[in-house]
């Protein structure tokens, strides 16, 4: 494969990790967030930072870059969930700003110049470049898709959809809405800190305009295009979003305008993503096991 | 005298200048169908959001098996071992009606850091839903998304998913409105197996015939005090209670 594809590859698993997380926040458990970003973004700084300046090696300093993620996520989430709906897709953004503010104006997580010379990935002794990158972020994916598939089947995981779909009823029936919507929240940054962590080792080289809020709203059309709260939707629609820039290129002029168009079409025909209920993709596919049954 | 299961005692709402409900002492024995009646605007809701947790009272105790529970968010509530219905019937749409029993199968389980890690898909979980399906009579629909059901059915889920979190006491809210004649005959008697099983029921009312008949005994609230308690018999000859549903007799004008 040239290394052109291998980039877009490498780069669409990452946000399909990301946006997995996403997932367990806005797909399962209906908190909407509109700052997943900030958690890409705090995933890939710590990562940077513990093997820069603590020269700690990518594999010791994942598990603790996890931490991070979780700790920040649980400090700002504990706050924001207290708020709902429109007020949290505005709380959320808020923390998008604030959090590439303080990458942005803080010296130690290198201001505007951000922070470079971040070390490759080792396994074994050998350099993880290129397609060996790319199948790591691949086994990750999968990891990742584990986990959320594994909190479906979770009594924590049965809790967020009541929660989702009816508070009121679920808190009577012995679900504290703050514990699950935290617990749902934690896991959707840590994992969004794992694929900051990919991200930042891949480039080698981050800064604060990486993370920025646009970067959210894409996260966001991921899972709405590809089907919010599926286990596979986040990784069809990071596909989709990650590879239709690359294809209309030398449209680039009009790219804005073909996303809008995607946004209405998925509005007024498929509402619950490419991979969601009443989904187009959905039918045909059940139709061809009927007929396989008969 | 035998203690009572849960007892409030001066328990009052204020909603600014409102008295929603005002300084109410009430009882509920262990293996009673007690009936909570009144007219609109009496304060049967709120004294069961109260109970359940939904609100904080403005005053006053309430004491379930010799515990305070007032201002207890409603999922400790709950899982003191008290069921609720709600009276504008709360699905979870997405679920199916097999799953909305599941999420209060889990009551059990949400309390723990460890055991909501496990599973929910078992065989043994699938069977107890199963059972209390069969007991409410939606076993047939059990796949069937919930949102899809019609509201007599949605009630018979309401009641299904609040008999499990309910192991002491159950709280009603009119289960029986919008029912036809033959689905309350199967209600009423759903209620009654309830109680034999060792449930103490709580249930506000409208349909008079259906409260006479099932209830042991009847408190009758009207703006927000309680106006009469006692046996459905005396509650029926109850001159308050007739006046509260009905107006005063003849001399109302005058006074």
């Amino acid at each position: 494969m040239s290394s052109y594809l291998i980039t877009v590859a490498t780069l669409i698993a990452i946000y399909a990790i990301v946006v997995c997380g996403l997932n367990v926040i806005v797909g399962f458990a209906g908190q909407i967030s509109l700052g997943h970003a900030a958690f890409f973004g705090i995933g890939a700084y710590a990562s940077a930072i513990l093997t820069t300046k603590a020269a700690l090696s990518f594999w010791t300093a994942l598990p603790l870059v996890i931490l991070v993620s979780a700790l920040i996520g649980l400090l700002l989430g504990l706050p924001s969930l207290r708020v709902k709906d429109d007020f949290l897709a505005i709380t959320t953004i808020g923390i998008n700003f604030i959090v590439e503010a303080v990458f942005l104006y803080i010296p130690f997580f290198g201001g505007a110049l951000g922070i470079g010379g971040i070390p490759q990935v080792f396994f074994f002794g050998m350099k993880m470049r290129g397609t060996a990158y790319f199948i790591l972020c691949l086994l990750f994916l999968l990891i990742v898709l584990f986990v959320c598939w594994w909190f479906t089947k979770s009594w924590g995981g049965l809790a967020c959809f009541a929660l989702r779909e009816e508070e009121e009823a679920a808190s009577s029936m012995g679900i504290s809405p703050i514990r699950f919507k935290l617990l749902a929240f934690v896991l959707g940054t840590a994992i969004a800190g794992l694929g900051g962590a990919l991200y930042a080792h891949y480039m080698r080289f981050i800064s604060a305009t990486d993370f920025s809020f646009p970067l959210s709203i894409t996260f966001l059309g991921m899972i709405v295009l590809g089907g919010m709260g599926t286990i596979w939707g986040p990784v069809l629609g990071a596909f989709l979003l990650g590879i239709l820039p690359e294809l209309f290129r030398p449209l680039v002029n009009y790219r804005i305008l073909f996303y809008t168009v995607i946004l209405l079409l998925m509005i007024r025909f498929q509402p619950g993503g490419l991979l969601g209920e009443h989904s187009i993709a959905r039918k045909v596919f059940s139709f061809r096991l009927l007929r396989a049954r008969t | 005298m035998m203690r009572p299961l849960l007892e409030t005692t001066d328990l009052s709402k204020h909603f600014g200048g409102l008295k929603a409900l005002n300084k109410v002492n009430m009882k509920i024995y262990r293996e009673e169908i007690l009936g909570l009646l009144g007219p609109n605007g009496a304060g049967k809701t709120v004294c069961f959001n109260l109970i359940s947790g939904v609100y904080k009272p403005t005053s006053g105790a309430i004491e379930f098996e010799n515990t305070r529970t007032e201002g207890l968010p409603p999922y400790r509530v709950a899982a003191a071992g008290i069921g609720r219905t709600f009276q504008i019937v709360k699905p979870f749409g997405n679920l199916s009606v097999l799953e909305n029993v599941l999420v209060a199968r889990g009551i059990s389980r949400y309390g723990s850091f460890v055991k909501i890690w496990r599973g929910w898909k078992t065989g043994r979980e699938r069977k107890a839903a199963m059972n209390v399906l069969e007991r409410v009579g939606l076993a047939d629909l059990a796949d069937r998304k919930a949102s899809l059901l019609p509201l007599g059915n949605l009630r018979r889920l309401e009641i299904a998913r609040a008999l499990i979190v309910g192991r002491k006491l159950l709280l009603l809210d009119e289960s029986f409105s919008g029912l036809r004649h033959e689905e309350t005959a199967r209600l009423e008697a759903l209620i009654r197996n309830i109680r034999e099983g060792g449930v103490t029921i709580l249930l506000i009312e409208h349909n008079m015939r259906v409260a006479m008949n099932l209830c042991d005994r009847i408190v009758v609230l009207d703006h927000g005090k309680t106006i009469a308690e006692g046996d459905p018999r005396s509650i029926q000859q109850n001159e308050r209670v007739i006046e509260a549903y009905l107006g005063r007799k003849g001399g109302a004008v005058a006074a």
